[in-house]
């Protein structure tokens, strides 16, 4: 804070004749040095992979126990993982039921996912979840790479029209929230999600394009704030929430931008930048896995969720051989053949999580890949979709927490038992002291 | 809220006595909901005839919530018949939720609203003159209450504003031109690694003279006692003979400033002192080595007064001059920036603001910076600012409503009709103070109506109140319908966008979007309706006959939206029907009941129908089904892509249908006939959307006056399209504020 206000001296002071520094020059190195930045090598990352409308639990819950267990046809695509990950049943997410609310199931368990909160049933005005796990994480540990967190998915926002029973499309598009009342939409173009990431820059920009486009940023964004902090004064109560929202974002950025140079050297390209959102479904889920992969392999972030498809997607799988809505699949009554499509799909995003965790496990860090060093969540917030089933949900947790999980087994849990306790764990090993959230009732053992 | 608007209006045939409904909440609810430890703060016990309409609306819309969605009373509780649910519903809306319009009308609140994607874009356009369209880039907004321009959704992600720095950066570099070497044309050459003594040499043409840099990147393998030496050429004379640098990571950028004809030219690079022992001194191999990364040459740097982007000719008069002081300068700039600043605002910029500004351009002046890059500097500050991205209004004291100024109202009519920022005759009359009296109001709607930018309103509002955008992500199946395609994905579009245009510009009935004996279409179009005659990729207007098309419902666009991608749906037509063209949603349906399935490509629609009637057997399902379903029955005729057909298969379409009211009918022709009895209806429904677009907030109980003042007019001024925006900006809603808190 100290540094900030000395950094507006030198800009305000009388004798603007002192020269502007570089924003990078202005980062104290003792700040470099508190928050670790750049300093740990091998991290311990968080992502959570979301797949929508349930899944067809028969063909995913495996019949034994423990290790050595026989993999059910939805996640024979983890064969040569199974090492790697474990099936976790019997959890649930207590606040993705209606609890009085009425309908709105795909709405309510998209928002409930990651946060363990009962969704505001509004269309708009006090829209409000809760704070969702990543964001915790993020907000605790955030601090120590470029980016806090990356939130990236292959659907945005629907973009008119009702959603889902009355609950705003916020709702049922997004699994990651700020703080209760602000969603954190996805990015879904590779393209911008890697010049985010690894360029900093756009195309066509040389390095002193950049340097230069940088230099000046200072100035701009404090007379942003200015603006912001003055308004601030003078609107109402629901307003200054809006300018709230803008000014942790432009302070977001300032503090990225002062951490950005030291890192230049980690855009070293590993991967081709992508054209935009490929034609393919497929090809489009995987450039965001190795999005991902390559977030966590330079260290631009440590905590990153990833949206196959939005809850309620009623998206068209031709290419498998499933040309009927997904959504409207879900609710299969029992109808084998249904089952059997849904069973398709299913074990279709079993492959591009597959795909993901293989690319995970391929990065060696020293003696111990990526992958051993992530804990994964893959999974939904609906067990069967017929019945909008929030009480069985199916739940894979892949990595190995840097040694602080062991992988490779089917656990049975209590009915019921609450998904936010594995969150709990979770943030615990993550370092985080404020793990209970939502309907947590403590930790889950046995991860 | 819109549901419980219409059920206000269509539901007083009888008025239902309190007695009544107290006698049923006292047997269903009473046992949880009483005394002071009631479930959910709600004592039913307490309410009394003469209490009920003084209690908070919130909690009798959060009883007929659970009424009419049968959440309550529990399962394990003794449940009341349909009857006794509907009677207490009817109670709640004619009698507790009654709205008296005879006193000052409440105008409710907006909360501030960032501009949109779509809103963002057209400003910029408005703004600078060039329509850059860079809010692609941006995260996708929000959706409340059907429509994207809602401010309590409206949120500002890091994300995003990363995109507006970055688009600042863009647009301020596409509007000024600078001198900068940065911001100069340039052009690439291949590099070349020399392993040994030699060079290379590229060739190219100028079609410009002027004043250029070459600029070469190189670094060296260091070995023996002399470091590289790399020289420059240019059309065979050496420029410069250089020292090269030994190391890779930061490889030297070695620039020359040329003066350069027109015509062709060849610069050539060489490494002149090579070195290499097989053994050196250590027994290690020494080789001495140039790598020449990359060649630039950027040019002609300034930029000829004929290709100054407009906004830079316009912006700099009087121009600056170069040799004044940055003191004079900026005093000068100042005057510049303020009215671009009052603009990008919509309000008069404050002296505090301009002086900020004015800093930003000193500050880069005296660090080096031309007048157009220290510009171009001041300009992105103002397009990443809250009073720029947002939609700024002041709140009067709490409890307390006032008039919004003609600024304020300026802004608000333009980015209800045009999604944009006002133009200079709006701002004009706002700045003369003509901009407050209903005369005033409506006489500008009226010239922005007729304004092309009113294309917006087509895109924004009718893309959204008829769901068209869902158009670009639904993906019929290829294999049942081969025949679709982007291009016929873009001829339905085109097609309602065209007929709401038609509506909007002629003034015309907005019964017309009920029925109607006209359309546009294009080759393509017609040759996927059958319709002869019509060639070329231009849009037509057609006159429809037979029956078989008119209105929005014989519209290609809905009837694909409203469909599965191997079949139609019913249920989703019907839905959409009693949605958006009468915002009577039926009631959500009860959490635990599974939506029909649909979705079976192998389904009939002669075995579907009876697979929906047995599903409407169930008498859960039943109450909302028998209002969807006929609907959707009676368009069985268009296919899932909104192709015309007889038979399914083999199975002949049944388009019959039966409403609730006991109507029948036999196909589309008579479903839209029977829709129009329903025409009161339909412009509640018009006019709620409308209003809930303009204000960029959901409505509330009190916006019920405003409505009921549209549809009078409507009624009695032919349901000309006009009236609905008329009537909206002269409501209260519309031109005042209250605050948010309570006294």
């Amino acid at each position: 804070m100290r540094n900030q206000l000395s950094r507006r001296t030198v800009l305000r002071g009388a004798g603007v004749s002192i020269a502007l520094p570089l924003l990078e020059a202005m980062a104290p190195v003792s700040v470099q040095a508190a928050t670790g930045y750049g300093r740990k090598k091998e991290p311990l990352r968080m992502a959570f992979v979301y797949a929508p409308n349930g899944i067809h639990m028969t063909n995913w819950t495996p019949q034994e126990e423990g290790s050595g267990y026989k993999l059910p046809p939805t996640l024979e695509p983890l064969r040569e993982l199974q090492s790697d990950f474990s099936i976790l049943s019997g959890l649930a997410q207590y606040h993705a039921n209606a609890n009085g609310d009425g309908g709105g199931d795909h709405a309510r368990a998209m928002a409930t996912f990651l946060t363990g909160a009962q969704a505001r049933k509004t269309n708009g005005v006090d829209i409000k979840a809760g704070v969702s796990v990543d964001q915790i994480a993020a907000a605790a540990a955030g601090r120590r790479t470029r980016f806090a967190s990356l939130e990236i998915g292959a659907e945005g926002g629907k973009t008119s029209g009702s959603c889902d029973s009355g609950y705003s499309c916020a709702y049922s598009s997004t699994i990651s929230w700020k703080s209760e009342n602000q969603p954190v939409p996805k990015e879904k173009d590779p393209r911008l999600i890697f010049e985010r990431l690894f360029e900093g820059t756009r195309a066509g920009e040389s390095k002193q394009m950049r340097a230069n486009r940088l230099k000046f940023s200072r100035s701009i964004l404090d007379f942003a704030l200015d603006d912001a902090k003055r308004l601030e004064q003078v609107v109402g109560q629901a307003d200054k929430r809006k300018l709230d929202e803008y000014l942790t974002s432009v302070r977001e950025l300032e503090q990225r931008v002062q951490r950005k140079s030291q890192d230049e050297s980690t855009s070293t390209k590993k991967m081709t930048k992508p054209d935009g959102i490929p034609d393919s479904y497929r090809d489009h889920l995987r450039l965001l896995a190795d999005l991902l992969v390559m977030a966590f392999q330079v260290d631009a972030t440590r905590i990153s969720t990833l949206v196959f498809a939005n809850e309620g997607s009623n998206r068209s799988y031709d290419f498998i051989g499933v040309p009927e809505g997904h959504h409207s699949l879900s609710h299969h009554r029992n109808d084998p053949e249904k089952q059997e499509k849904i069973k398709k799909i299913n074990r279709f995003h079993t492959e591009q999580l597959a795909y993901l965790l293989k690319r995970l496990k391929s990065i060696q860090e020293g003696d111990k890949s990526i992958l051993d060093r992530t804990m994964l969540v893959y999974g939904g917030c609906i067990g069967d979709g017929n019945r909008h089933d929030h009480n069985r949900l199916p739940i894979l947790l892949a990595g190995g927490g840097d040694g602080r999980l062991n992988p490779g087994r089917h656990v049975q849990y209590p009915s019921k038992t609450p998904l936010m306790n594995l969150y709990a764990s979770m943030l615990d090993r993550f370092g985080v002291q404020d793990n209970m959230h939502g309907d947590a009732t403590g930790m889950l053992e046995n991860i | 809220m819109a549901t419980l608007l219409v059920s206000l209006f269509i539901r007083c045939a009888h008025a239902v006595p309190f007695e009544d409904v107290q006698v049923l909440l006292g047997r269903y609810c009473v046992d949880c909901h009483a005394g002071d430890d009631a479930e959910s703060g709600i004592a039913i016990d307490t309410y009394t005839a003469s209490h009920a309409r003084t209690i908070d609306r919130e909690n009798w819309r959060r009883i007929l919530r659970q009424v009419q969605g049968r959440a309550m009373p529990p399962d394990d509780a003794e449940q009341p018949t349909d009857e006794e649910r509907e009677l207490i519903a009817q109670w709640i809306l004619d009698d507790a939720l009654k709205v008296d319009c005879a006193g000052p009308e409440r105008p409710g609140r907006v909360t501030i609203r960032r501009l949109n994607r779509h809103e963002y874009d057209n400003t910029i356009r408005d703004l600078f003159g060039v329509d850059l369209q860079l809010a692609q880039t941006f995260p996708s907004d929000d959706v409340g209450y059907g429509f994207d321009n809602i401010g309590d959704v409206l949120s500002v992600s890091p994300v995003l504003f990363e995109r507006y720095v970055d688009a600042a950066d863009e647009i301020v570099r596409t509007i000024i031109a600078s001198t900068d070497v940065e911001a100069a044309p340039r052009r690439q050459f291949e590099g070349k690694r020399f392993p040994t003594r030699g060079q290379v040499t590229r060739d190219f043409t100028l079609e410009d003279a002027g004043k250029y840099v070459l600029r070469v990147r190189a670094w060296g393998d260091q070995a023996g006692n002399q470091a590289c030496f790399m020289l420059v050429g240019l059309d065979g004379k050496p420029l410069r003979k250089e020292l090269v640098r030994n190391d890779r990571n930061q490889p030297t950028d070695f620039e020359v400033a040329l003066d350069l004809k027109k015509g062709e030219h060849q610069l050539g690079v060489a490494f002149l002192n090579d070195f290499y022992l097989k053994s050196g001194p250590q027994g290690k191999k020494l080789d001495r080595n140039l790598n020449v990364d990359s060649i630039e040459l950027i040019g002609p740097l300034g930029v000829l007064p004929e290709s100054l982007p407009e906004f830079h000719t316009r912006f700099f008069q009087p121009p600056i001059d170069p040799a004044a002081t940055v003191t004079k300068q900026t005093e000068a700039i100042k005057k510049l920036l303020n009215p671009l600043a009052s603009r990008a605002f919509r309000r008069r910029a404050t002296v505090t603001e301009v002086e900020s500004l004015g800093r930003i351009f000193s500050l880069a002046r005296r660090n080096g910076e031309t007048v157009e890059r220290s510009t171009q500097l001041a300009v992105a500050a103002l397009l990443v600012s809250p009073s720029f991205l947002f939609r700024m209004e002041m709140d009067p004291d709490p409890g307390d409503v006032r008039d919004l100024n003609d600024f304020e109202l300026a802004t608000r009519l333009s980015y209800f009709l045009w999604s944009s920022m006002p133009d200079d005759e709006l701002f004009g009359a706002a700045a003369r103070g003509e901009l407050h009296t209903e005369e005033q109001l409506v006489q500008q709607a009226r010239r922005m109506l007729k304004d092309d930018r009113v294309e917006a309103l087509v895109e924004n509002f009718a893309g959204q109140w008829l769901q068209l955008r869902g158009l670009e992500e639904v993906s019929p199946s290829r294999k049942k319908f081969p025949t679709f395609d982007d291009q016929l994905r873009e001829a339905m579009l085109r097609e309602t966008e065209l007929f709401f245009r038609t509506i909007v510009s002629d003034n015309r009935s907005i019964l017309d979007f009920l029925d109607a004996d006209y359309t546009y279409v294009n080759d393509r179009l017609a040759k996927h309706y059958g319709i002869s005659g019509v060639s070329g990729p231009e849009f037509k207007r057609v006159s429809l006959e037979g029956g078989r098309r008119g209105g929005l419902l014989g519209q290609a666009s809905i009837l694909t939206v409203t469909s599965d991608p191997t079949r139609t749906s019913p249920v989703k037509r019907g839905k959409w029907i009693l949605e958006n063209l009468f915002d009577a949603p039926p009631p959500e349906a009860p959490p635990d009941v599974p939506q029909l399935a649909d979705g079976d490509s192998t389904q009939l629609t002669g075995s579907l129908r009876e697979q929906m009637e047995k599903h409407r057997a169930d008498p859960a399902c039943a109450s909302c089904h028998k209002m969807m379903d006929p609907l959707g029955f009676g368009l069985e005729n268009y296919d899932a892509i909104g192709a015309w057909r007889d038979r399914d298969g083999t199975v002949e379409i049944d388009a019959t249908g039966e409403l609730p009211s006991g109507q029948t009918f036999d196909g589309p022709h008579e479903l839209r006939r029977l829709l129009l009895q329903r025409q009161d209806d339909f412009r509640r429904c018009l006019s709620e959307k409308m209003l809930t677009f303009a204000l960029g907030r959901g409505l509330e109980y009190y916006d019920a006056c405003a409505v009921e003042r549209i549809v009078n007019r409507l009624q009695s001024d032919d349901d000309r399209f006009a009236i609905v925006v008329e009537e909206i900006i002269k409501s209260p809603a519309f031109r005042q504020r209250e605050s948010g808190e309570s006294q």
